[in-house]
């Protein structure tokens, strides 16, 4: 893997790739967004993310059947679930599945910052986490 | 912040098996004993706090209305409790109101009716039959309490994780597979199902502010946001909203309020009577 942390971010809705961006990039990491599993699935099959961040109802592909793929191919990925339509239900499956994290939205990018510190930390990075910025 | 909940068909059973996984797991162990901390808390005896747990409201003992602020003052007081610790928890009804937190592992305990029924009759000093009748009326009651207050019977089945029938397996083996589930990774706490634990434990806080003054009032947290719902007389409407607010953002973590108002139908017909 890089010397950078690597992280991708999977969401069929547009802003939130957009949003979470800028807010991730404040802590040094390189980012690839995505809002079409297919397309993240590819390129998470030419390269090693540390952290990928991806929602969980999506067409064709949802969050949890990435997260299997994600897992299989890399298991020391660290993946973050994201979702709008969170329940008890999904949040055990993603966790049984081997889920780092699971957030409902709406969030606040700091919220994600944090979580995502706590994934790059778990992979060997010391990211620059500033809770009070947060 | 792992959280186990233990119920059962025997409150003495549900505190063995309690006490002994919290002891097993290094956990803190949550029972009975904080009504005291609650009846001080709030100049209400441990023994009417018991009574709101284990009876009906009636006339004779707990009314309706000390009941549910009774339940609403122990609700407080365990989430509080459970939004800050490892905690084994039994005897404060929490496998009722601990709903949709996917770190709560929940286990219903059935205790084995050949020691059941002789520690009643040791307790009350009657025959086999009565002891059998009672362990029955006392399920049924169990029952009705929670069916009244959760609105679900504690002895379905779907509430909970893991059920453990002690007729067909010892209390130490019972322990030890309460440890071993517990630790599987989907009853791992996380950002969602900790946030889902302390939009509750705010919104006890705030239904105590509210429940005294306004017994119908429903109340729901989301981070700092909370929104009331209740019900009014269109000419009391504005007073009502407005004394809610002023109860709600003096309760330490509230950032947001918003009070829902339906029409009190039923208050509302009558006085169109009068």
């Amino acid at each position: 893997m890089a010397n950078q942390l690597q992280l991708l971010i999977l969401d069929d809705e547009p802003i939130v790739g957009k949003r979470l961006s800028p807010a991730l990039n404040k802590l040094g990491c390189e980012i690839e967004t995505f809002e079409d599993p297919e397309s993240a699935l590819k390129r998470i099959g030419e390269k090693e993310f540390h952290i990928v961040v991806t929602d969980v109802r999506m067409e064709n592909i949802d969050g949890l059947q990435v997260l299997e793929k994600v897992l299989a191919q890399s298991p020391r990925t660290k993946v973050i679930m994201i979702t709008g339509y969170a329940t008890m239900e999904i949040a055990r499956e993603a966790l049984a599945k081997g889920a780092f994290d699971f957030i409902a939205k709406p969030f606040t990018p700091g919220d994600l910052r944090k979580i995502v510190a706590e994934a790059a930390k778990a992979v060997g990075f010391s990211l620059k986490y500033d809770a009070e910025a947060a | 912040m792992a959280v186990i909940i233990i119920s059962s068909n025997s409150l003495p059973k549900a505190a063995q098996i309690a006490t002994e996984t919290a002891k097993a797991l290094n956990y803190r162990c949550l029972g009975r004993e904080l009504l005291r901390e609650v009846g001080e808390k709030y100049g209400v005896s441990e023994e009417r706090l018991h009574k709101t747990l284990d009876e009906l409201p009636s006339l004779l003992g707990v009314n309706a209305k000390a009941h549910a602020l009774y339940l609403a003052y122990i609700e407080e007081a365990v989430l509080a409790k459970l939004s800050q610790d490892r905690v084994v928890c039994h005897g404060l009804a929490a496998h009722l109101y601990v709903r949709g937190v996917s770190h709560a592992f929940k286990v219903r305990v059935l205790a084995d009716p050949s020691e059941l029924i002789p520690s009643i009759m040791r307790e009350k000093g009657v025959s086999p039959e009565k002891a059998a009748k009672d362990a029955k009326h006392e399920e049924a009651l169990r029952s009705r309490w929670s069916l009244d207050d959760y609105r679900v019977d504690e002895a379905a089945p779907s509430l909970y994780d893991l059920i453990i029938d002690l007729s067909r397996m010892l209390p130490e083996k019972a322990v030890r597979m309460i440890m071993e589930t517990s630790s599987h990774p989907k009853f791992k706490p996380m950002t969602y199902s900790v946030k889902a634990v302390n939009d509750m434990e705010l919104a006890s806080r705030v239904r105590v502010a509210l429940l005294e003054h306004f017994p119908d009032v429903i109340v729901q947290a989301d981070g700092a946001a909370v929104v009331v719902e209740t019900t009014a007389v269109p000419r009391e409407k504005g007073k009502k909203v407005e004394a809610i607010e002023k109860l709600v953002r003096s309760v330490p973590g509230v950032g947001h309020v918003e009070v829902h108002v339906a029409n009190d139908i039923i208050r509302q017909a009558a006085e169109s009577f009068r």
